[in-house]
C-alpha cells in the first residue's frame, strides 16, 4: 500500500527549556484513508498536525510527506500535498472577500486560469457559499467562517486534507456539509485526517482512530475497538455516540455498534 | 413563587446593517434560578438574544429596538452596560473575542473582572485559584492565553466570566472546542452555580448535556422562540426538530425506528439511561 504520512519518533516542543508537547510519536498513514485524531485538550493534536504541512519541524525524529522529509522541503512546496485547516478560522482567513480568500491558494500554487476557476468554483459550491462568495469573511458569522477556511484550502486540491475541528459550534446542516464535503474528498481519493472532540462525527467518517495522550499514542485502531477500550476510554474521558454508550449495556448487542441502524438490526435479524 | 429575573415584552430588534433579519420576542418571562437551553439552527437569532440579555443589544449594536427587555426589573435601555455587567456574565463562543486584550496571563486575565468589581485582595486570590484548579490550567497560570491550545482558551474565557458568579449567566455555545472531560466540568459547574441561585441561559447544540440539565428548552428560528417545552418534549420530538434544522439525537432515532417497524408504541425518550430502563422492561430477552 502506498504509504502518504510516515511519522518517526517524533518529538516537539514549544520553546527550548518547555516541556515536550509531543513525546515520541510513531505511525503511518496510506493513502485513501480516513483517520481520526482525538485526545483531551493540551493533548498535542493540533500540534502533531501542523507537522505534516511543516508549520511545525521536529526537534527530534522525522515526518514523511510523500516521500519527502518535512526539514529539508520549504513550506510552499509541503503545501502542495498537505492542505491545514486552522482550528480558529480567524488565525487563518485574511483576505477582504470570500472569493479572494479561496482563490488565493491556488493562484499561489500557480495553477492555470482554468484550473483555478474550476476548483474555486467547486470549494464555493461544496460549502455553500457560492451565493455569498462577494461579501467580507467577517460579515458572515463565526460558523460559517470555518467553512471559509475549508473551502480556501480544499480549492489547494492537495493530496492530504487535515481538519482541525470542523464541527465545532456548527448546527446539523454545516455539520451535514462538513460530512458531505469529506465524502466527496473520499471519493477523490484524497487522505483526510480530523481532529474531533466529536464522537458522533468520529464514528459516521472515519475507519481509524488515533488516540493521544499527553503527547503519546494511547491507541491507534479501527472507531470501533477505540470505543470499545474501557481502559482508553476512562483514562481519556473520551464519551462514544450515545448509541455506542447504550450497545454497551446490552449483551446481545454488539459492543462496537455505531449507528441506529446497526443496533436495529441486531435486534430484529 | 419565584420572581421573574428576565422579561422580554413586545421586543423587536433589527439590526442598522441587516433588513433581512430581526429578533421577536413578544413574551418570554424567565424566572430567578431556572436552567434554561437554547437550540436552535444557524441565524436562528441565539446570539442576538444572548446579546440582548446582557444589554449588548442595544447599547453596542446599532439597530432599531421596540418593546422592552427588563432585567431584575430594570429596562436594558435605561441601564448602561456596566451595571448590567454586575448582574449578567456572558461567555461567548469565540474564546479570543472574549479576552480583555491587555496583554495579560491566564491568571491575569482571570482577575480581569473581579478587579473592575473591587474585590478584596485575598477573596480574589482564593477564588483564582479555586477555579484555576478545578479547570486544570493550573501548568498554564503565568502564560499567555495565546500561547494556549484551542480548548485551554475556551475554559481561560469560561472560568474569567464564571468566577464572577453573576446572577444570570449567559453561555453562547461555549463548549465547542473543549474535550469530553472538560465539557463535563463546565456543565457541571454550571449546574452547581444554578443550585446556588443563578439563573442560566446556555445555548448548545451539546443536545444530551442540555436534556440532563436544563429545567426548559427554548426552540428558536428565524429571530422568534418557536417552541417552549421540558427537554425531554423537544428532544423527541422529531417533526419539530426537522422542521427546525435540528439533528435528531440517536437515542431518539432508535426508538423511532423501533416504531416504524412496529415494535414500539410508547414514549419515547432521548437519554441513554432511560433507554437502558426502558429496553430492559420491554424487551427482557435483550439484557
Ligand atoms: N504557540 C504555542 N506556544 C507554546 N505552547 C503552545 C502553543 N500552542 C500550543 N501549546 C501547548 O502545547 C500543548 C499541546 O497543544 P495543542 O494545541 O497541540 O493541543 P490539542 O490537542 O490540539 O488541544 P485542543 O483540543 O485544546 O485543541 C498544550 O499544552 C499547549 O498549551
Ligand atoms: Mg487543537
Amino acid at each position: 500500500m502506498d504509504e502518504i504520512i510516515k511519522v518517526k519518533n517524533l518529538e516537539f516542543s514549544y520553546s527550548l527549556e518547555g516541556t515536550k508537547v509531543l513525546k515520541g510519536i510513531s505511525f503511518s498513514i496510506n493513502k485513501g484513508e480516513i483517520v481520526g485524531i482525538i485526545g483531551q485538550n493540551g493533548s498535542g493534536k493540533t500540534t502533531l498536525v501542523k507537522h505534516f504541512n511543516g508549520l511545525l519541524k521536529p526537534i527530534k525524529g522525522d515526518v514523511i510527506i510523500n516521500g519527502k522529509n518535512t526539514k529539508e522541503e520549504e513550506i510552499s512546496e509541503l503545501s502542495k500535498t498537505t492542505g491545514y485547516i486552522f482550528q480558529n478560522p480567524d488565525d487563518q482567513i485574511f483576505n477582504n472577500s470570500i472569493l479572494k480568500e479561496v482563490s488565493f491558494g491556488p493562484k499561489n500554487l500557480k495553477f492555470t486560469k482554468k484550473r483555478i476557476k474550476e476548483l474555486v468554483e467547486k470549494a464555493l459550491k461544496l460549502t455553500g457559499l457560492s451565493a455569498v462568495k462577494n461579501k467580507q469573511p467577517y460579515d458572515l458569522p463565526y460558523n460559517k467562517r470555518k467553512l471559509i477556511a475549508i473551502a480556501s484550502i480544499i480549492s489547494m486540491d492537495g493530496e492530504i486534507i487535515i481538519f482541525d475541528e470542523p464541527t465545532t459550534g456548527q448546527d446539523y446542516l454545516n455539520r451535514e456539509i462538513v460530512i458531505n464535503i469529506i465524502k466527496e474528498l473520499k471519493k477523490k481519493g484524497k487522505t483526510i485526517i480530523v481532529i474531533s472532540h466529536d464522537m458522533e462525527f468520529i464514528a459516521k467518517i472515519c475507519e481509524r482512530a488515533i488516540v493521544l495522550k499527553e503527547g503519546r499514542i494511547l491507541l491507534d485502531d479501527s472507531v470501533q475497538k477505540v470505543f470499545m477500550n474501557k481502559k482508553v476510554l476512562e483514562s481519556t474521558k473520551l464519551k462514544p455516540p450515545q448509541i455506542t454508550r447504550l450497545a454497551q449495556k446490552f449483551k446481545r448487542i454488539y459492543d462496537g455498534t455505531l449507528t441506529v441502524e446497526e443496533f436495529f438490526n441486531q435486534m430484529y435479524k | 413563587m419565584k420572581e421573574n429575573i428576565i422579561e422580554f415584552e413586545k421586543f423587536e430588534w433589527q439590526y442598522g446593517n441587516n433588513a433581512n433579519f430581526k429578533i421577536l420576542i413578544n413574551d418570554l418571562k424567565i424566572k430567578k434560578g431556572s436552567f434554561i437551553g437554547v437550540i436552535g439552527p444557524t441565524g436562528a437569532g441565539k446570539t442576538s438574544f444572548c446579546y440582548s440579555i446582557m444589554g449588548v443589544i442595544p447599547h453596542l449594536q446599532t439597530g432599531e429596538m421596540k418593546g422592552s427587555v427588563r432585567i431584575g426589573g430594570v429596562e436594558t435601555k435605561n441601564s448602561s452596560l456596566s451595571m448590567l455587567s454586575r448582574k449578567v456574565g456572558l461567555i461567548l463562543q469565540n474564546p479570543l473575542s472574549q479576552m480583555s486584550g491587555a496583554g495579560l496571563n491566564v491568571e491575569e486575565e482571570i482577575a480581569f473582572g473581579l478587579e473592575n468589581l473591587g474585590y478584596p485582595r485575598s477573596e480574589m486570590e482564593k477564588k483564582i485559584k479555586e477555579i484555576i484548579k478545578l479547570f486544570e490550567l493550573k501548568e498554564h497560570a503565568h502564560r499567555s492565553p495565546f500561547e494556549l491550545s484551542g480548548g485551554q482558551q475556551q475554559k481561560v474565557a469560561i472560568a474569567s466570566v464564571l468566577v464572577l458568579e453573576p446572577d444570570i449567566i449567559v453561555l453562547d455555545e461555549p463548549t465547542g472546542y473543549l474535550d469530553p472531560l472538560s465539557t463535563e466540568i463546565i456543565f457541571n459547574l454550571v449546574k452547581k452555580l444554578n443550585k446556588k441561585g443563578k439563573t442560566i441561559i446556555f445555548v448548545s447544540h451539546k443536545f444530551e448535556y442540555l436534556n440532563k440539565l436544563c429545567d426548559e428548552i427554548l426552540l428558536m428560528n428565524e429571530g422568534s422562540i418557536v417552541k417552549k417545552g421540558s427537554p425531554e418534549e423537544i428532544f423527541t420530538n422529531i417533526p419539530l426538530l426537522k422542521k427546525n434544522y435540528l439533528g435528531i439525537p440517536e437515542i431518539t432515532s432508535l426508538f423511532n425506528r423501533l416504531k416504524k417497524a412496529g415494535k414500539w408504541n410508547k414514549e419515547f425518550t432521548a437519554s441513554v439511561e432511560k433507554a437502558e430502563k426502558y429496553l430492559k422492561e420491554e424487551f427482557p430477552w435483550m439484557r
